[in-house]
C-alpha cells in the first residue's frame, strides 16, 4: 500500500487506524506538533484511533473522537463517584482504566483536623492533577492556586452517563446550541465532567428530566437540528 | 455433488471470487465499551470489548503493556441443530487463542501498561466464515471502544472446489472436504502484513 502523498485530503475527514496522514520525508526543518490518535513511525504520521482529523494552524494535527471510556489527562475536569476511604486518600471512580486517589488535605483550607467524610456514592466534582499511564491517576478539590472554585461535592440532582464527544461539545465555547435553548425557557445548573459524566440540577424533577432527555439526544444532531428538538420537547410540558 | 456450475455460477448464485452480503453495526451493547455486530451473508457475530480496565488476575499483570483477552463462544442457537457444550471445546478454544493472537498484534498494547482489555466475540448465526466474521467485529468493536491500533484487520475465507478457487465459503461449500484458508490482513499500513490461520475446519 502506497503512503498517501497529499496531506491536504484528510483534513476534516473521517479517518481510520492505519491510515496514514503525513508523509515526513517530503516536510524538512518543519515542527508539527501531534495531538491524541496520531503516532510517528519512522518517516510517516499515521492515526491510531478512528475519529475526525483537525487541524490548527500553524502546525497541530490531532484526531477528534467520541468514545464511552476516559483516558485521563492532567487538568482535565471530571465527575468521580466516590469507592472507599482509606487513611491518606479517597479512591474514587472515574470511568478510566484504574481507580484515581483525591488525597484527604487536597480541598481548600484542609488540614488533618478537618478532613471532609464523603459517603460511598458521592458524587464530586474534581480536577486530574496527575495521569501516568499504568499508574493510578491524581485528583484534586481545588485549583491550581489552591482554591475551591466550585470543586467538590454536588448534592441532589441527576446523573447520567454519556460519551466523552458529547461531554467536549456541552462545554464548547460559544455555548452549544442545547443548552442555549434551553437556558432560554428553563432555570437549571450542570456539571459537565470531561470523563462523559454529566450532573443536572433543576427545581422540579421534570425540569432535570427534560434537560438530561435533550442532552442525551444532541449528539449526532447538528445546531439546526439541536434547536428544533429542544422545542419539541418544551412544547409538551406547555 | 456440484458445487460450481458449467456457467460458473455457485449454489447460492454467486461468482467465484463474489464475496457475501456485508453488513456492520457499532455500538450495540450498551454496557460494553466497544461493540460491534458483523454480517457476512447468513453468518452474524456480535463482538464486545471491554477495557482498558484493572487486571482482575493481578498475577497475570504486566507492567509494561495490556493483558489481551479474547473468548470465542457460539450461541446454542446459531447452528442448524442446537449445541450442546457452546464454548470450552477445543475448537472453541483455537479459534479464541487465534483471535487474541489477531487482534494483540495490532494493538498497541505498550500505551496501557497494568491493564486488561477484554474482547468477547459470540456467534449468533453460524454458516461459514465465523472465524473471519469474528475477526472483523472485533476489530469495530475495539475501534467503537477507542483503543489505539496500529490498523484495521481484515478477513475472509477461501477454498478450492470443483477446480475453481472460491472466496468467502458458507457452510455447505466449507463442509464439503476441499481444503480451505482463512487469512486476516492488516489494510492499510505500507507493506501489506498478512498471515493465514488453520488450514482445515
Amino acid at each position: 500500500m502506497e503512503a498517501k502523498p497529499s496531506t491536504a485530503n484528510l483534513v476534516d475527514k473521517i479517518v481510520v487506524p492505519g491510515d496514514v496522514v503525513l508523509d515526513l520525508s517530503s516536510m524538512t526543518n518543519q515542527t508539527i506538533k501531534l495531538g491524541g490518535g496520531l503516532r510517528q513511525e519512522c518517516d510517516s504520521v499515521s492515526v491510531i484511533k478512528a475519529g475526525k482529523l483537525r487541524f490548527s494552524k500553524p502546525n497541530k494535527y490531532w484526531v477528534e473522537s467520541s468514545q464511552k471510556r476516559y483516558v485521563p489527562c492532567v487538568e482535565d475536569t471530571v465527575l468521580g463517584i466516590v469507592v472507599d476511604c482509606k487513611a491518606d486518600n479517597f479512591f474514587v471512580d472515574i470511568r478510566g482504566p484504574t481507580i484515581a486517589f483525591l488525597p484527604v488535605l487536597a480541598f481548600e483550607g484542609g488540614t488533618r483536623r478537618n478532613i471532609p467524610k464523603f459517603e460511598i456514592g458521592s458524587l464530586l466534582y474534581v480536577r486530574v492533577v496527575k495521569a501516568n499511564p499504568g499508574m493510578n491517576p491524581e485528583l484534586s478539590c481545588t485549583d491550581a492556586s489552591g482554591k475551591a472554585a466550585e470543586f467538590g461535592l454536588l448534592k441532589d440532582g441527576y446523573m447520567f452517563e454519556t460519551s466523552t464527544g458529547l461531554s467536549r461539545m456541552l462545554l464548547s465555547s460559544p455555548t452549544c446550541p442545547v443548552l442555549e435553548e434551553l437556558g432560554k425557557q428553563l432555570s437549571f445548573e450542570i456539571a459537565v465532567g470531561l470523563n462523559g459524566r454529566v450532573w443536572v440540577n433543576a427545581e422540579s424533577p421534570s425540569t432535570v428530566v427534560l434537560v438530561s432527555n435533550a442532552i442525551m439526544n444532541s449528539e449526532s444532531l447538528s445546531a439546526v437540528q439541536q434547536k428544533i428538538m429542544v422545542d419539541k420537547l418544551l412544547q409538551r410540558i406547555k | 455433488m456440484e458445487f460450481v456450475s458449467p456457467e460458473g455460477l455457485r449454489l447460492d448464485g454467486r461468482r467465484p471470487t463474489e464475496m457475501r452480503q456485508l453488513r456492520a453495526e457499532i455500538g450495540n451493547v450498551a454496557k460494553a465499551d466497544g461493540s460491534a455486530v458483523f454480517e457476512m451473508g447468513n453468518t452474524k457475530v456480535i463482538a464486545a470489548v471491554y477495557g482498558p480496565r484493572e487486571v482482575q488476575n493481578k498475577s497475570q499483570q504486566m507492567s509494561d503493556q495490556a493483558l489481551v483477552r479474547c473468548e470465542y463462544s457460539m450461541a446454542n442457537f446459531s447452528t442448524g441443530d442446537r449445541m450442546r457444550k457452546p464454548k470450552g471445546d477445543r475448537r472453541s478454544t483455537e479459534i479464541s487463542l487465534v483471535i487474541r493472537q489477531t487482534m494483540e498484534a495490532c494493538i498497541l498494547t505498550h500505551l496501557m501498561p497494568r491493564s486488561q482489555i477484554d474482547i468477547f466475540v459470540q456467534v449468533l448465526q453460524a454458516d461459514g466464515g465465523t472465524r473471519s466474521a469474528c475477526i472483523n467485529a472485533a476489530t469495530l468493536a475495539l475501534q467503537d471502544a477507542g483503543i489505539p491500533m496500529r490498523d484495521i484487520v481484515t478477513s475472509c475465507s477461501a477454498g478450492y472446489l470443483n477446480s475453481t478457487p472460491l472466496l468467502d465459503l458458507n457452510y455447505v461449500e466449507d463442509s464439503a472436504g476441499g481444503p480451505d484458508v482463512t487469512v486476516g490482513l492488516r489494510l492499510l499500513s505500507c507493506g501489506t502484513y498478512g498471515y493465514t490461520l488453520g488450514p482445515m475446519d
